[in-house]
């Protein structure tokens, strides 16, 4: 099969000690954000991408994905030994996993909940892998109707499965395309919605915005809530991962249903936290052991925990394949493509197979690399949460603001030489990447009007 | 309204602000779009047709918000205490002083202040040790940013006076 010859190319490319580094590096990082309240991986990825520019985009990419792996087992890690979920994809984990880790059952649920996660990616790269190549040649066809059916249906999903209420949605939905609409418009070239100040003429930035809502935002949720961390000691025995990883085949029924639901969900923009909870409620609905739900079950574990990475795993096939984001994440990683020069979307698979395929591959290695650090550091990166929020709130704080300056740098600031900067560095930012940020903000309401035509 | 000033926000107080708020931008945005022209010109839609219908729709959307926050909205749920206002005013108030201090004095002599001023007086930390972590973090972002990545950021007069531009 061409595909199967592809990903053999790919795992080629990935293959070597750099990318491989990079992939640990990502997974430390992601597992770190993951565990800490404050962050989460949209945030974790939107704050790394600023470094990522000078970067080859392959390795980039590896570096971004792998922290995404990484975010997503912390998270887990997180709602079961704090009842503190590091991630909104990780909240029905803590229905049944804190109970079972407050019951001694701390080793077992982590490794379930790792091991399942696993299984869930993996069917999703499989997914994407049979999947992605045809998917791309059928979206070739696409012309503009078609595109704003896929964005339609897309953002009619957010607001029929959100859900909160459905009139909410519509007002952040329309509110986000009309911050999309600010400063030049691509087709005629008009100013709109600048109210005659000069800053608006650039556009507001999708990764201001990104951050702003999921660092600041969360930041403030944590800190209204207050923080009580009543944690669990995590002291993983080899000997309990073992007996717990022969216990996962018990549960093939919820995994494979929790893939399917995870899978549908990533696909289509329904996402991982959709995908978890409905995999819960789902799993719940039809158990033969319904009352022991949320006591402590493993299964209900092994399902969100599932869907949830299912659903992360899949989220990429519409953003590499069509240019639609499945998740908040992949719709960060969306707009690191285009600063990185590359055109998401069907041209992608025909234009840069390498980067493609490179990046699928990656994702077989990183959720094994993943999977593999999760068990070996869990400990450590426990105690990161008996850090006081005193030193670790203002952290984030600069974090969130390094990321937000270093994206909407001013023109003057940049385009001025500065002896620290290097040419390449500084040269290339100013022009370019505010174009490709408007180009990403228009791709929200006129999708690709540019390979449509072609 | 009771008499006493409330201690708390309820939720509907809330949610009718959010959605005034919400109405006002949805207002704006069709308001702003209409000055582009919101017709069919000999070019397809005119520029402000999209961001006027986006808005006009926000608008609509933040009405019905309103309605359904009167009658469903439960009138004793609140949203925010005495308690939680609190732990919000002492994680807010610096995080804006240190994004005033960030522009006026550079990014690094902020970062150094925010984070020292904020583990010294409410994390009740000995001042060398909110002074490494503090410095310690500056260094680090110099390193990495500025050395590794080539990526400036702010400066302030203490930079420009020290040299490192």
């Amino acid at each position: 099969m061409d595909n199967i010859a592809l990903l053999l190319h790919g795992f080629a490319v990935v293959l070597t000690a750099q990318h491989l580094m990079l992939m640990v590096a990502g997974v430390m990082l992601g597992i770190l954000v993951g565990v800490l309240p404050g962050l989460g991986a949209p945030n974790g990825v939107s704050l790394l991408l600023p470094l990522t520019f000078a970067m080859d985009p392959v390795a980039a990419i590896i570096l971004l994905t792998s922290m995404y792996w990484g975010a997503l087992f912390g998270g887990s890690t997180t709602s079961i030994l704090f009842n503190i979920p590091g991630e909104p994809s990780s909240v029905a984990t803590t229905f049944d996993g804190y109970p079972m880790a407050k019951s001694g059952q701390a080793t077992q649920a982590l490794t379930l909940a790792f091991l399942s996660a696993a299984t869930g990616a993996l069917i999703g790269v499989i997914l994407i892998t049979l999947l992605s190549s045809y998917v791309a040649r059928f979206a070739l066809r696409f012309g503009s109707p078609e595109y704003f059916a896929v964005y339609f249906l897309a953002f009619a999903s957010f607001v029929g499965l959100s859900g909160a209420s459905p009139f909410k949605t519509i007002v952040s939905l329309g509110l986000g395309l009309a911050f999309a609409t600010v400063g030049m418009d691509t087709i005629s070239g008009a100013l709109r919605l600048t109210y005659g100040f000069n800053v608006l003429v650039g556009g507001v930035s999708f990764l201001v915005a990104v951050i702003g809502l999921f660092g600041i935002g969360e930041l403030l949720v944590t800190m209204e809530e207050g923080l009580r961390f009543d944690g669990v000691k995590a002291r993983i025995r080899p000997r309990a991962v073992l007996e717990a990883a022969r216990t996962l085949p018990r549960y093939w029924l919820a995994l494979a249903r929790s893939s399917a639901i995870g899978c549908w969900m990533g696909i289509t923009p329904g996402g991982p936290t959709a995908a978890s909870f409905m995999s819960y409620g789902i799993a719940r609905r039809f158990s033969s052991r319904r009352d022991r739900f949320g006591k402590g079950e493993p299964e209900g574990i092994v399902s969100p925990e599932t869907a949830d990475h299912a659903a992360g795993t899949s989220a990429m096939l519409p953003m590499l394949a069509l240019g639609v984001p499945g998740s908040a994440t992949s719709a960060v990683l969306l707009g690191g493509l285009m600063i990185w020069g590359l055109n998401p979307g069907p041209t992608l698979f025909t234009e840069r197979p390498d980067f493609v395929w490179g990046l699928i591959a990656s994702m077989y290695l990183g959720n094994i690399v993943a999977v593999t650090l999760v068990l070996c550091t869990v400990p450590m990166f426990a105690a990161i949460l008996r850090v006081p929020f005193a030193i670790i709130g203002p952290l984030i704080v600069v974090v969130c603001f390094i990321g937000a300056y270093t994206v909407a740098t001013p023109r003057s600031t940049c385009g001025s030489p500065r002896p620290s900067a290097s040419p390449d560095g500084c040269s290339r930012r100013p022009t370019t990447r505010s174009r490709r940020w408007c180009w990403r903000w228009c791709s929200a309401t006129r999708p690709r009007t540019r390979s449509a035509s072609r | 309204m009771p008499a006493s000033p409330p201690k708390h926000v309820s939720r509907l107080a809330a949610e009718i602000v959010a959605a005034l708020l919400t109405l006002a931008l949805g207002i704006a945005i069709a308001a702003g779009a209409r000055g582009d022209g919101v017709g069919w010109g000999t070019g397809g839609p005119q520029p402000g047709t999209f961001p006027f219908w986006v808005g006009v729709i926000v608008a609509a959307a933040s009405l019905c918000n309103l309605a359904l926050a009167f009658r469903r909205v439960d009138r004793h749920a609140r949203v925010l205490d005495a308690v939680a206002t609190r732990r919000l005013a002492a994680f807010g108030v610096p995080l804006l002083l240190f994004v005033a201090a960030a522009v006026t004095l550079g990014f690094y002599v902020a970062t150094i202040l925010y984070l020292a001023a904020v583990m010294r007086v409410q994390g009740k930390y000995p001042l060398w040790m909110a002074l490494a972590v503090s410095f310690g973090t500056a260094a680090f972002f110099y390193v990495v940013l500025e050395v590794w990545f080539k990526v400036p950021l702010l400066k302030g007069p203490l930079e420009a006076m020290l040299g490192i531009h």
